[in-house]
């Protein structure tokens, strides 16, 4: 309070020093010793191949930066490996300790010691940061030098299973895992993503994430291959949780002409819908598709991302087509599509399907269905799976319901499991 | 009175000889009764007399390059002659025959013969037509353009109408006739056969639930293919039956063992496998409806698939 008072007296400029609230200028001046650009190099070659950011969190050389920058060197410790360059000038090695996969969040460790390091913001570990604030985030975008960048703090993202905190600034590639700090030079978030398509919508991991992996990990010492084993073990652990998540949510049924269809309760699902009505040539059969994704894909590798979720109702109703005509409309809609997020060899295993009429009791709610079910296994991820899964209604000639339910990275179990209930709530509308 | 006929290689008759004499000889030299101008024959060959049962009969007279019956490897001093079977004698094909020689009865050329392939080429031609159209019809979502019926339907016909040409320029350069009317009616059949298995093989994917019937879709077409390759090739000739059957089999399972393997890279390399999942009317529903719990036991099975493709994928060594 003294300061406070005292500051005010003395003029504007030491005023906002007192109050701690310098420019990007005075956030940058400390912060070299404590940020570092993370480099991946081909072992043989010794050169690099990609580029991320980092910070320190203490004295001893412990340094955040995010998944998707190091997890080539996680994945395939014998090809890759890392090194560092402090804003400062220093550089040496980077033993890889932790990961958080479902965050993107690595912990690391340089050999530095007794140096300054980054502090995490309280308000933003409790979650009590106002929105509008002022951050400043820091690292070293393309390669191009160190750099800062003001921003603005706009609360956590909506309709994101994964917490986000969405960031209005510039973010491009390289700053990656490099730190978001407020006025003080505190911790808020880690750099992680921007949104392509829109103007400065960027991303950052929440700082609590990297303060529980820094707890969690900081006396780990992994054997080589550890890491590898301990990401697919987050991958199924986290896809396990998500899909408990959402059938704890449960679903709720919406009308769609003649029927009613599950659509989930979960807010983290985003929805859609679509119609033909206005479409030209006009159309002989109308559609109307509503379609809720979540957004819940992560990055496992550099060729890898995985776990969108999708579903999705299409309801179609001839206007002037014959029965044939209309089933042709319907076998264009429902073929099962297994979205791949890598490339086939090297992630995937074959696509199999199922297929069948299937009769729900009592009969009298349910229509009769065409179920396709088609699935694919991760080659190197034992116990996970993409499905989809579509029905089509068989109780008309002129007008059906096509229902599609795509599951990716699930157990298959749950797969099962969600499956069932989704084919219990296709309904007849009473 | 006896007949000396020279025949060309696919045994038609190139030449004709009337001989009058008891005993006729034949060679190169202009003191025979039919002078052959082959270089392998000598100035003198054969002779061909009557022996005492009346029969006619071929004497090699000492000829460097002998006497040989039809395509026969051994070489004959005498042979007893039928009329049918043709004598060889240097590269030259001869058929002795004496005036008695039963012929085949006369053909008939009334319109009533003619007419039954021509109704049958224009019916099945109205079928394949009709098919087609209705193909394109139920696959018509959008605005209909006239040009969706006539293209395709000009396609098949120029297809057809090129397939039977070359068949039927292959039938009048090997025997003389072109055969159009059966070049087109084997054409035709093939065609609806096709068209019958493939609409069939949709119904049955959907109806009975025979995903499978519909993925071997493309052995049905060689095998159709084979079959009207087959009946073009005997309508081509009629010899050979045998050798045409055995070299169509085997290019037939030639074709199936490549693009059986096509596929299976294809499917390797992609993960993909090649079917479409067809829906059809409701109404057109054979297979029982299954219950809930049927079909998730049955999805479930699939699991083990899945888990065998990842063991058999999965890289030897995990740890990297």
């Amino acid at each position: 309070m003294v300061a406070l008072c005292s500051a005010g007296a003395a003029g504007l400029s030491s005023w906002a020093a007192a109050q701690g609230l310098p420019g990007a200028e005075a956030v940058y001046a400390s912060a070299p010793p404590r940020l570092l650009q993370i480099r991946t190099l081909v072992a043989d070659a010794g050169r690099q191949t990609s580029t991320g950011s980092g910070f320190l969190v203490s004295a001893d050389g412990l340094a955040i930066t995010n998944y998707h920058v190091v997890s080539d060197a996680a994945l395939e410790p014998k090809t890759y490996r890392l090194e560092y360059t402090g804003a400062d000038g220093t550089q040496g090695g980077v033993t890889l300790l932790a990961v958080d996969l479902p965050n993107d969040l690595a912990l690391v460790r340089v050999d530095k010691q007794d140096a300054p390091f980054f502090a995490f913001d309280k308000a933003a570990l409790d979650g009590t940061l106002p929105k509008g604030e002022r951050l400043y985030s820091l690292g070293n975008p393309l390669d191009l030098g160190f750099t800062i960048i003001e921003g603005t703090y706009n609360g956590l993202v909506e309709h994101s299973y994964n917490d986000h905190i969405h960031f209005t600034g510039a973010l491009n590639p390289g700053m990656s895992g490099g730190p978001a700090v407020n006025a003080q030079g505190q911790v808020v978030g880690v750099n992680v993503a921007t949104r392509r398509g829109g103007q400065l919508i960027s991303f950052l991991v929440p700082a609590r994430f990297a303060s529980t992996l820094l707890a969690r990990g900081k006396d780990a010492k992994p054997a080589p291959g550890d890491l590898r084993k301990d990401v697919i073990a987050q991958l199924a652990s986290w896809r396990g949780a998500l899909y408990k998540s959402l059938a704890d949510e449960g679903f709720r049924d919406r009308v769609f002409g003649s029927y009613q269809a599950p659509e989930t309760r979960a807010a983290w699902f985003e929805c859609w819908a679509s119609t033909n009505a206005s479409a030209s040539p006009k159309p002989r059969a109308s559609i109307n598709s509503t379609s809720c994704k979540a957004e819940a894909s992560v990055y496992v590798a550099s060729d890898l991302n995985t776990g969108t979720v999708e579903v999705n109702h299409s309801y179609t109703k001839s206007i002037d087509l014959n029965q044939f005509q209309f089933a042709t409309v319907l076998t264009q809609l429902a073929q099962p599509r297994l979205a791949m997020g890598g490339s086939f060899r090297k992630w995937y295993t074959p696509q199999h399907c199922r297929e069948d009429f299937v009769g729900v009791t009592a009969a009298a709610d349910h229509p009769p269905l065409r179920v396709m079910w088609c699935a694919q296994g991760y080659r190197e991820f034992d116990g996970l799976y993409d499905v989809a899964l579509v029905a089509v209604t068989q109780d008309r000639a002129d007008e059906a319901l096509v229902s599609r339910l795509s599951l990716q990275a699930i157990a298959y179990d749950d797969a099962l499991r969600l499956g069932r209930s989704f084919l219990e709530r296709l309904q007849v509308a009473r | 009175m006896i007949w000396i006929e020279i025949l060309s290689k696919h045994r038609d008759v190139a030449g004709r000889f009337r001989v009058d004499a008891a005993e006729i000889s034949i060679g190169r030299g202009y003191d025979n009764h039919v002078i052959l101008d082959d270089p392998y024959v000598a100035a003198r060959h054969v002779r061909i007399f009557r022996d005492g049962d009346g029969r006619l009969v071929a004497e090699d007279l000492g000829s460097a390059n002998g006497l040989y019956l039809d395509r026969g490897k051994s070489r004959k001093p005498q042979l007893v002659l039928d009329g049918t079977k043709p004598i060889r004698i240097g590269q030259t094909l001869l058929r002795v025959r004496d005036a008695g020689h039963a012929v085949e009865p006369e053909r008939l050329a009334g319109s009533e013969r003619s007419a039954l392939p021509i109704i049958a080429a224009i019916g099945l031609g109205a079928v394949l037509l009709a098919i087609n159209a209705m193909l394109v019809w139920f696959a018509q979502v959008s605005e209909p353009h006239a040009s969706d019926y006539l293209v395709p339907t000009l396609t098949m016909i120029g297809i057809v109408v090129a397939w039977v040409g070359v068949w039927a320029l292959l039938a009048r350069l090997f025997s003389g006739r072109s055969h159009f009317l059966r070049h087109l009616l084997i054409a035709q059949a093939g065609l609806l056969a096709f068209f019958v298995y493939s609409e069939l093989a949709q119904i049955a994917s959907f109806a009975l639930t025979w995903t499978t019937v519909f993925s071997y879709g493309y052995a049905v077409s060689w095998v159709v293919l084979a079959v009207i390759c087959f009946l073009h090739l005997r309508e081509v000739g009629r010899s050979h039956t045998v050798v045409k059957g055995i070299v169509v089999g085997v290019l037939l399972v030639v074709a199936i063992a490549v693009q059986s393997l096509q596929r299976s890279e294809a499917f390797a390399n992609s993960g993909r496998p090649n079917v479409s999942h067809v829906l059809l009317p409701p109404s057109l529903r054979l297979a029982p409806l299954r219950t809930e719990q049927a079909f998730i036991d049955n999805v479930a099975s699939l699991k083990a698939r899945l888990d065998a493709d990842r063991a058999e994928l999965k890289p030897a060594g995990v740890e990297r």
